[in-house]
């Protein structure tokens, strides 16, 4: 009985792989394919890649998206940071709902989000450009960037702060050589998030950047309706190398970000 | 000697209840001072308010002569072993121990000279380039007190750090610390709730209950003249025995002890007056016959137990009292259970407690 329970289990989870990665695979093997509609094998190719890297609109996405992605990463990693900073730290009237308050952006639409800003951007009679989808950004990553700190702090033996403090450093040598390079690996994975969460947003860039200002996925959206594109594919396949990259550089501190102790 | 660290009516409330109340003391320079209690009675709280910690909720603490109402952590001449040790867990054996240094900015060279004696006199010269993780706990131990007391501190504050070794091990360090003490001449507060700790390594104890000192005083003074029945009863084994004053003979006060009687030396005692007396158990001798003109309580053997040197007793007296006898082994014949035994003492080794 236990035996069978196992296999079945074992089956289970093949198919959860299969339904994970086989799209991701077969996309893959297309990018390769050396037939234009995509849809039967006739052939080896690096064609698409040439394709791709002279495909200067393409490009240009790609610069706005990584331009938005920095940006983004950088002040949701900050403002994240810092917030959850104060929330392990003090304790002030109130707490409880702003607590509340950072979970709104996790679980809101962010079609709700996008409207919001245009409103706003409306209201102030802004133009759209570039930076005009960063707050968008910034407001729906900044969450999770202090969940994952505030994480790491919970794991962080108080104790260690005042021994600083007691051997004499202050307020502010105390945070830069003993909280945060302990807190730096949730920081990192933060980060991280942030960068990922940014660079694959489309709701929100699709509606307040302006025009000519397209982002990756949206000019891959732009692209896609008039038919999948093996360079699309092969676009795809160069993102997923990269953020397999990066997971595996930072992978090993976000698999533990509580324990404590490590370099 | 001069006073090192002084509490005036110092108070800390957390919410509604003190976890310290109305302490006043004076710490001189050099001394071994140990704050000994029960858990929960305010000594980590009293040793936070003088590292900086803690703000007292009333009074005021004064290092070195200077007011620390409103000095931070950091600008006290204080340093502190954590009872977790809190070492910095992503820096080595040396960077911790530097780590006060270099906050004081003191040159490279002087550092690496510091921090290698320290090394060496806490014997762990070899492990400046090992993580606090790579430690057994009792090195852990010895690498916070260098941490500590590389810089010099007038004054250092340990809060149980011997509680997280094993006896052994703590015997051996409790010998390390005190010589340690004694050839640095710092002025050492530390907290414990192991009284045999307390009394073979301080030059004075401050025993606190609920936030108050219930006394303080050198550890001979503490075990052998108790002034309250917390600090009796807290500090060794004893017989705490209550009664009526029932008369006035000569030097003597007799008190009623169920339906027999002890005596106590007077001092202005009336008849009538209940008090409490405590006599330490190896103050108290057994005979097989009555002594006359003493102290002698008729009671039977109720248990014995013999712990290698020392035999313990107790010895029913009656009306549902017991007294506690220890006695060294060869001292005693051997007495069965249930043998008729008269107890007694000098009254001039008892001690009359306040309440
Ligand atoms: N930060 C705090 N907030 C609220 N109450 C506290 C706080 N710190 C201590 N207390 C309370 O104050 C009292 C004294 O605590 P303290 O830690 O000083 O005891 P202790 O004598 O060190 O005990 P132990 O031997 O268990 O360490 C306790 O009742 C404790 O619950
Ligand atoms: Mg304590």
């Amino acid at each position: 009985m236990r035996q069978r329970t196992k296999r079945i289990l074992f089956g289970y989870s093949l198919l959860i792989f299969a339904f994970f990665y086989v799209p991701i695979i077969i996309l893959m093997m297309f990018s390769f394919n050396d037939s234009k509609i995509g849809t039967v094998w006739t052939g080896f190719t690096f064609d698409w890649y040439v394709k791709l890297f002279s495909n200067t609109q393409m490009f240009g996405a790609l610069q706005n998206s990584l331009y938005i992605a920095v940006i983004t990463t950088v002040l949701a990693t900050i403002l994240g940071t810092m917030a959850a900073l104060v929330f392990h730290r003090y304790n002030f009237p109130g707490k409880k709902a702003i607590d509340f308050l950072f979970y709104i952006p996790v679980v809101i639409p962010d079609i709700v989000v996008a409207v919001a800003l245009l409103a706003i951007y409306g209201f102030l009679d802004m133009t759209l450009g570039l930076i005009t989808a960063i707050p968008g950004h910034v407001a729906i990553s900044i969450s999770f960037v202090m969940f994952v700190v505030l994480a790491r702090l919970a794991g962080l033996d108080d104790s260690l702060e005042e021994a600083a403090k007691d051997l004499g450093a202050n307020e502010w040598q105390t945070f830069w050589r003993i909280t945060f390079p302990l807190i730096f690996p949730g920081v990192l994975a933060g980060a991280l998030l942030a960068f990922t969460i940014s660079i694959d947003e489309f709701v929100i860039s699709f509606f307040t950047t302006g025009p000519g200002s397209n982002t990756l996925p949206v000019l891959v959206y732009s692209m896609v309706r008039l038919g999948v594109s093996p360079e699309i594919n092969a676009l795809s396949t160069i993102m997923i190398l990269l953020i397999v990259i990066a997971v595996l550089f930072t992978g090993r501190k976000m698999i533990s970000p509580n324990k404590k102790g490590e370099e | 000697m001069e006073t090192m660290v002084q509490l005036d009516n110092v108070s800390k409330k957390f919410d509604e209840s003190y976890a310290v109340e109305n302490v006043s003391l004076n710490i001189k320079s050099g001394e071994f001072l140990t704050l000994l209690g029960p858990s929960g009675c305010g000594k980590t709280t009293t040793l936070r308010m003088i590292a900086g910690f803690e703000k007292p909720t009333s009074g005021s603490i004064y290092i070195n002569g200077k007011k620390m109402d409103n000095i931070e952590p950091y600008h006290r001449e204080v340093n502190t072993v954590f009872q977790s040790y809190s070492l910095f867990p992503h820096m080595t054996v040396f960077d911790n121990i530097a780590f006060g240094l270099k906050m004081k900015k003191v040159k490279k060279e002087e550092i690496e000279e510091r921090v290698n004696k320290v090394l060496k006199m806490v014997q762990l010269a070899d492990f400046g380039k090992r993580k606090p993780k790579q430690l057994s706990g009792g090195q852990q131990q010895r690498v916070a007190i260098a941490r500590a007391i590389v810089n010099n501190p007038s004054v250092l504050l340990l809060d149980e750090p011997l509680g997280a070794l094993d006896l052994k091990l703590r015997k051996q360090m409790q010998l390390e610390l005190k010589h340690l003490q004694q050839e640095l001449n710092i002025t050492f507060i530390y907290v414990t709730h192991d009284q045999e700790e307390a009394l073979t390594m301080s030059d004075r104890i401050v025993v606190m209950n609920a936030g108050k000192i219930e006394q303080a005083g050198t550890p001979y003074e503490i075990y052998e003249k108790p002034q309250t029945r917390f600090v009796a009863d807290f500090i060794g084994e004893t017989n705490i025995i209550g009664g009526n004053v029932t008369e006035i003979k000569e030097n003597y006060a007799a008190l009623e002890f169920g339906s027999q009687e002890v005596y106590v030396p007077n001092n202005n005692y009336q008849t009538g007056e209940k008090m409490f007396i405590s006599v330490r158990p190896e103050k108290i001798h057994l005979h097989t016959v009555q002594q006359e003109g003493k102290i002698s309580l008729k009671g039977r053997v109720k248990e014995k137990v013999y712990i290698g040197s020392l035999v313990k007793w107790i010895i029913d007296v009656g009306n549902g009292n017991e007294v506690k006898v220890q006695q060294s082994a060869s001292d005693v014949e051997d007495l069965a259970l249930d043998t008729e035994v008269f107890v007694s003492w000098n009254p001039d080794n008892s001690v009359v407690l306040k309440q």
